[in-house]
């Protein structure tokens, strides 16, 4: 192999470097033996270089190809899915390490290297992942740079100057193209779905199921208000609404359960004064969005579903960003149609006997639909009902284990037992399912949503009020509802047990939370506007840059601010250089040189005029006596010039133009055996 | 024309005791005809000192060889004054330096000193002994020889002492032929053990040397001279620059080479040909480069265009 076609070491070992950085952020997310198979292709790798051990052999490699994808198969039961195939990238991403011969193999490489780096926001796009990637596109780079500095055999750590300061000088223009370039929905999709579960509301709700998710500390999402925030009792995110009790369980109604005329929302007449604002959703891989009640989506790609509550035609893979607008006051379906009315009162026959019972017994003895749901509430309220986020696990019949004999119940509990005791006196009531309240960051006056926050209430139909939220945990535990779950469960002690180093547990720490919610803030305007800067945004912020967005003016824009960015940059190069003028007979010469590219044959810069046309006499013998001429004539003009006479001179240059213009190309044909 | 001859006759002399090294044979002949001292790096047994024993006969120069060792004083090459009882006179007796051309063998392995009383005698042309200064026969023509492997106990010369070396050649192994027909006249070459003739006289020295005086650089060539030069200076890759002694170095070896080639004007591809010899032991790589200065030379000559601005 020419030694400019090797590997140097320098650029080997930056390689390697960059290949553990790569992985490192999948580590928690691919099975162990990658990692392994990282360190064996680069303990081989390295027993090539030192001559110990040899390339693999096509068996070989056809062998550990086999081997990886029966071990990605294996370890995680498919081959299709995020992990799975990430897996199947980094696998390859070894085995390339140890077939990597000469410099292009290195380019290949790092190539691909680019492309892993991307995956890695396929499972996040947080600000420390984005910081990382900026050193992983810098280490790459790296290997670049090394790649073309031959016989470097020595590791040299100053190599990373080179890309830094590239990459650092081309932030400018990074950031320009972030904010104008129009983003181009893709070409093509894969749906490709990670394997591995978020949490977060499910529209599967057994009862344990809420009080499971209050051991998370995680952002389910951020809202930030458009004017004042609404006071903590009021901030009741739906987002799931539990129309059908099956098995013990609650699950919302699927679209094509639903007859076709109850499929649209009816029409509504909002009351009262909107509360406007915006969510930013951490990805839930679910469909559903959190809105406060009646609330319009802003904005297009929102859906509503006829029971009010908003959802995406797909799934959310990222972070999502909607505007809505709520109207609190609005009163939810005046009149309710017969199917609605008979969802909405189904109960299985055969489970909670003596919960039905009650509900029965409590209606009769009230006076009317709201006395009965004060009556209940009231039962909750006064008698020893607990409010814990360790519910004991229950049987068949749920709900009357836990009314009369366990009494210890999540909100979920009390919202299914509510439930059921409304249905069964014969009034529409449905389960919903949501987060309740959310932590007001002072730095950014955003509301933090978290896990923890999450929440079961109920609805009630009453007669001339349409769809009136009760919430049964208020009336047993008040606090909750003011005061947050830390508040309500603080007597035992539960609150995000299971993560005892959660920074959310020292918030009496001033530092601790002061830096948490300012982080928080950070992350907020990193969705907000790198993140969520896409569509809309985009077109609102050109807008407000341009005055208005047409054609014209965005390119204007577009090449405007790329000029100011590379203008000083192309004249401090300028400035460098002198610019010395060509000379005729160069001029001349160079137009013989163009001539003979077209043909195939270029010259390259280091190739002497004498070397140049040797070379094209060897390649087409049939050019032999003009090329020949040609460059005697300019060995003479440029180089053997000793005491020419002007005259002589311009007689010299003459027949040199003439010869170059009757220059006759050869077929390229002829030139192709190079 | 007659020139051209009389280097070819040079070469093949030369070349009849070192097989198969032609190109490295004429740079060598260059280095003498352009009154350069020369470097020779290589391992052992590469033929470093056939080379200079070859040279110094086809030159017809008388011929001196030292051994470089680490207890090696400047005395012993420059010579002593010892007291003559009989003429009750210091007579000078004066050291191997004293001859035409001086091989210095394993000049890495001797003090700082020595090497600085020999380099100091290279540049100037003369010696101080004992304050009387003395100058060296002419032609005067040192060749060096180093090994290229860091070893304990040598002492490489510093960048300011490889400049006095117009050129540095690496020999390197031959080729397959070359080394088969080496085998096979092995003990025919020992019986035979014929040296090379002489083929140039010190007169047509002097002529080969009034010729390389007369040859033309055009603007052209100097303008090429000149972005090597520059590229050097200013690029990355190197942390010092060639030094105006090194472009006279460079311009000078390429005009000897002209002359070899019967040529009374100097073209680009002369200046490629010298420039790795000329130029790779005066160039230092920057902390960017942590490669080899063969490399390095390459680099250079490949991004500087032979035409044009």
């Amino acid at each position: 192999m020419r030694p400019e076609q090797q590997v140097p070491r320098n650029a080997l070992v930056w390689i390697i470097i960059t290949m553990f950085t790569l992985v490192a952020p999948h580590v928690g997310r691919i099975p162990l033996w990658i990692l392994g198979l990282y360190a064996i292709a680069v303990f081989w790798r390295i027993m090539v270089y030192s001559g110990r051990w040899s390339f693999p052999g096509r068996w070989v490699k056809v062998a550990l190809t086999l081997t990886c994808f029966s071990g990605t198969f294996f370890s995680f039961g498919t081959l299709i899915g995020l992990e799975p195939t990430v897996a199947l990238l980094l696998a390859a991403f070894a085995l390339k390490l140890i077939e990597l011969v000469n410099r292009k193999d290195g380019y290949v490489l790092l190539f691909l290297g680019y492309f892993l780096c991307i995956t890695e926001f396929l499972f996040s796009q947080d600000i420390p992942i984005a910081l990382y990637s900026l050193l992983n596109v810098t280490l790459i780079t790296t290997g670049l740079v090394a790649l073309n500095q031959p016989g470097q055999h020595r590791f040299n750590f100053k190599t990373i100057r080179l890309p830094a300061l590239m990459l650092l000088q081309a932030f400018p223009l990074m950031l320009v193209l972030f904010f104008l370039f129009p983003r181009i929905g893709p070409l093509w999709t894969v749906p490709l779905k990670s394997l591995t579960a978020k949490t977060g509301v499910s529209d599967f709700m057994k009862p344990g199921d809420i009080s499971n998710l209050s051991q998370s500390d995680e952002v389910a999402f951020r809202v930030q208000f458009e004017g004042e925030i609404p006071s903590r009792e009021d901030m009741y995110w739906r987002g799931l609404v539990f129309s059908r009790l099956v098995e013990g369980a609650w699950t919302s109604l699927v679209y094509y359960e639903i007859p076709v005329r109850e499929r649209r929302e009816k029409p509504v007449t909002t009351d009262g004064e909107p509360v406007e604002y915006s969510v930013i959703m951490e990805p839930t891989q679910q469909n559903w969005l959190f809105s406060l009640r009646y609330a319009r989506p802003l904005g297009r790609g929102v859906m509503r579903a006829p029971d009010y509550r908003l959802f995406l035609p797909i799934e959310m893979e990222d972070e999502y960003q909607y505007r809505v607008r709520s109207w609190p006051d609005t009163v939810l379906d005046r009149e309710l149609s017969d199917w609605r009315r008979r969802t909405e009162l189904a109960l299985p026959e055969d489970t909670n006997p003596r919960t039905r019972q009650l509900g029965v017994e409590l209606r009769r003895s009230a006076a009317d639909d709201r006395a009965f749901v004060d009556t209940v509430l009231r039962k909750f309220n006064q008698e020893p009902y607990i409010y814990t986020l360790q519910p004991p696990t229950l049987g068949e019949d749920a709900m009357d284990e836990f009314l009369f004999e366990t009494r210890r119940g999540f909100c979920e509990h009390y919202a299914y037992a509510f439930v059921v005791m409304m249905r069964a006196a014969g009034l529409p009531a449905r389960v919903v399912a949501g987060y309740q309240g959310g932590e007001i960051n002072p730095v950014n006056r955003t509301v933090i949503v978290h896990q923890f926050d999450a929440h079961a209430w109920a609805e009630v139909w009453l007669e001339g009020e349409g769809w009136v939220r009760v919430d049964p945990t208020a009336a047993v535990s008040p606090d909750r509802i003011e005061w947050g779950l830390e508040q309500a469960v603080s007597g035992e002690g539960t609150f995000l047990a299971g993560s005892p180093l959660s920074p959310l547990r020292f918030r009496s720490v001033a530092w601790v939370n002061t830096l948490r919610l300012r982080y928080d803030a950070l992350t907020y305007q990193w969705q907000k506007w790198v993140i969520g800067y896409e569509g809309e945004r985009q077109y609102n912020f050109l807008q407000k840059l341009l005055g208005e967005v047409s054609g014209w003016n965005f390119v204007v824009v577009l090449l405007g601010s790329w000029l100011l960015v590379l203008l000083p940059v192309a004249l401090s190069l300028l400035s460098k250089r002198t610019i010395r003028r060509l000379s005729p007979a160069e001029k001349q010469f160079v137009s013989f040189c163009n001539k003979l590219a077209k043909a195939g044959i270029s010259r390259a810069p280091s190739e002497a005029p004498g070397d140049y046309s040797r070379r094209v006499v060897r390649l087409h013998p049939s050019m032999a006596p003009q090329v020949t001429q040609i460059s005697a004539l300019y060995n003479e003009l440029a180089y053997a010039d000793a005491g020419l006479s002007a005259a002589r001179r311009a007689d010299l240059l003459e027949q040199f133009a003439r010869a170059v213009r009757g220059l006759k190309m050869p077929s390229k044909h002829q030139g192709a055996s190079e | 024309m007659q020139l051209q001859a009389l280097v070819d006759h040079a070469v093949t002399e030369v070349g009849r005791v070192l097989l198969g090294k032609e190109p490295q044979i004429r740079l060598a002949l260059c280095c003498l005809f352009a009154r350069g001292h020369l470097l020779i790096e290589d391992l052992p047994g590469m033929g470093k000192t056939t080379l200079s024993h070859a040279l110094a006969d086809v030159l017809g120069l008388n011929y001196k060889r030292v051994q470089f060792t680490s207890d090696l004083l400047p005395a012993d090459i420059l010579g002593v004054s010892v007291f003559d009882r009989t003429d009750a006179t210091f007579t000078f007796h004066p050291g191997p330096i004293f001859t035409q051309l001086l091989l210095a063998d394993e000049i890495n392995r001797t003090t700082p000193r020595t090497q600085s009383a020999l380099l100091e005698a290279m540049a100037e042309g003369q010696v101080t002994v004992e304050g009387e200064t003395r100058p060296l026969p002419s032609p005067f023509f040192v060749i060096a020889t180093q090994n290229p492997i860091h070893q304990s106990g040598t002492y490489p010369l510093p960048e300011s002492q490889l400049d006095r070396f117009l050129m540095r050649l690496e020999l390197g192994y031959p080729h397959p032929q070359a080394e088969r027909t080496m085998f096979l006249n092995q003990h025919h070459a020992l019986g035979n053990n014929r040296s090379p003739k002489q083929c140039i006289s010190a007169d047509q020295l002097q002529l080969i040397r009034q010729a390389v005086e007369q040859v033309h650089a055009s603007d052209n060539l100097l303008d090429y001279l000149q972005r090597l030069v520059a590229y050097t200076r200013q690029s990355h890759e190197f942390a010092v620059g060639l030094s105006p002694r090194g472009a006279l170095a460079l311009l000078d070896s390429a005009k000897t080479w002209a002359v070899m080639n019967s040529r009374g004007h100097v073209v680009p591809e002369d200046l490629q040909m010298v420039l790795p010899s000329v130029a790779a032991h005066r160039l230092v790589p920057s902390g960017d480069y942590a490669g080899d200065n063969q490399a390095l030379v390459a680099i250079l000559q490949h991004n500087v265009d032979v035409v044009g601005p």
